[in-house]
């Protein structure tokens, strides 16, 4: 595949994971207060992994020949301690009346899923960017 | 007096639109990984003189398979950038601008280029 | 029938233009004045089979390997120029040929 082409399952690779991170944020956001999971623990923060990912990188010769992508390499649990607030009356207080809450800061997922969104946007601006690219170099031809 | 002959021209168009992609694919590649914690931007660096020197790049002759970076002139290296707390250097708003700039310059080299194969065809065809 | 008179029946002026055609094509260009035309045509032919091949590979080169649009599209356009050049000065040929055997003996 030319370089473009190669950019272009970049990009793409990027809006599939930025949709996940998407996904991820609103699932921590609305479990931000589930203290009690079908495990009877309280729901743990999840945490997207990412790592990027070479897209034929046919001749590495040619510093430009292929383009770099990105994926989700897991999604994790995040081990970080439950946040514990004093709430007796709570159904899931413990013995000392105190509540295990997701680890879950509610206004950094709302920026990491505002963040995401952003990502989301430029990486399919620029799908559309180097498509007229190619659209252009074609029209060589006359 | 130097004389830029046509095919000089046509090659320096050639070397722009080469490196405005160049330019395309780095940035691609920095905006999806805008997010992966450790990630250095990269950008391209052209050497005009090098490039010139090298001809043009004889990408077309069967068994070779395009210029190696070193005799092309261009090169990629790391963007001297501040690393946010994962370790990550791309800045979008840089990495748009560029895009938007080298897709500039590729329309402007292809609309120089199609017009003087125009320009070509038409004197040897003799307006006929 | 000589060379030479082949030479002055096409006009100074449209071969100049069509040299330079020649040369942005990427051709070899005939030069102006003393080869016999049998071998400029020769080189010509060359020439546009040259360009012919180059295009060629700048497509099979974008299909299958990392080739770039662009390199494919100018180098079919070459050969586009080569092989229109070609048959113009084939065309300007014929009617040189033409106007010498209208010539009154």
């Amino acid at each position: 595949m030319s370089s473009l082409t190669a950019a272009i399952s970049a990009s793409a690779s990027a809006l599939n994971v930025e949709r996940t991170r998407i996904e991820v944020a609103v699932s921590n956001i609305a479990n931000a207060e589930s203290t009690r999971g079908p495990d009877g623990q309280p729901y743990r923060r999840r945490d997207v992994i990412l790592g990027s990912d070479e897209i034929s990188s046919f001749d590495s010769a040619l510093g430009h020949a292929s383009a770099t992508g990105v994926k989700v390499n897991a999604v994790v649990q995040d081990q970080t301690p439950f946040r514990r607030r004093y709430e007796p009356s709570h159904p899931d207080a413990d013995a000392s009346g105190f509540v295990s809450l997701p680890n879950i800061d509610t206004p950094q997922e709302m920026v990491d899923m505002l963040g995401a969104a952003r990502a989301y946007q430029a990486n399919l601006a620029a799908i559309g960017m180097i498509r007229e690219l190619v659209s252009k170099a074609l029209e060589l031809g006359r | 007096m130097n004389e830029i002959s046509d095919s000089a021209v046509i090659a320096a168009l050639r070397r722009q639109m080469t490196v405005a992609v160049a330019r395309q694919v780095a940035a691609a590649g920095n905006l999806a990984n805008v997010d992966t914690p450790g990630f250095k931007a990269r950008e391209v660096t052209f050497d005009e003189t090098l490039a010139r020197q090298a001809g043009t790049p004889a990408a077309t002759r069967p068994g070779h398979i395009g210029t190696s970076a070193a005799n092309s002139g261009i090169n990629m290296r790391e963007v001297d950038s501040p690393a946010r707390r994962d370790g990550n250097t791309v800045q979008l708003d840089r990495e748009l601008l560029t895009m938007g700039k080298a897709a500039g310059d590729f329309a402007a080299a292809q609309t120089a280029l199609a017009a003087k194969f125009r320009l070509v065809r038409y004197a040897i065809n003799e307006g006929r | 029938m000589s060379a030479g008179i082949l030479g002055t029946t096409i006009s100074g002026a449209s071969s100049a233009t069509l040299g330079k055609a020649a040369k942005a094509a990427g051709m070899p260009a005939a030069s102006g004045g003393g080869e016999a035309f049998a071998d400029s045509l020769g080189k010509l032919l060359e020439g546009v089979e040259g360009s012919q091949v180059d295009a060629n590979a700048a497509i099979t080169n974008m299909v299958e390997n990392n080739g770039e649009v662009h390199d494919a599209m100018i180098a079919i356009q070459r050969a586009e120029m080569s092989l229109e050049l070609t048959v113009q000065i084939r065309n300007k040929l014929v009617q040189a040929y033409q106007d010498i055997m209208r010539m009154p003996i």
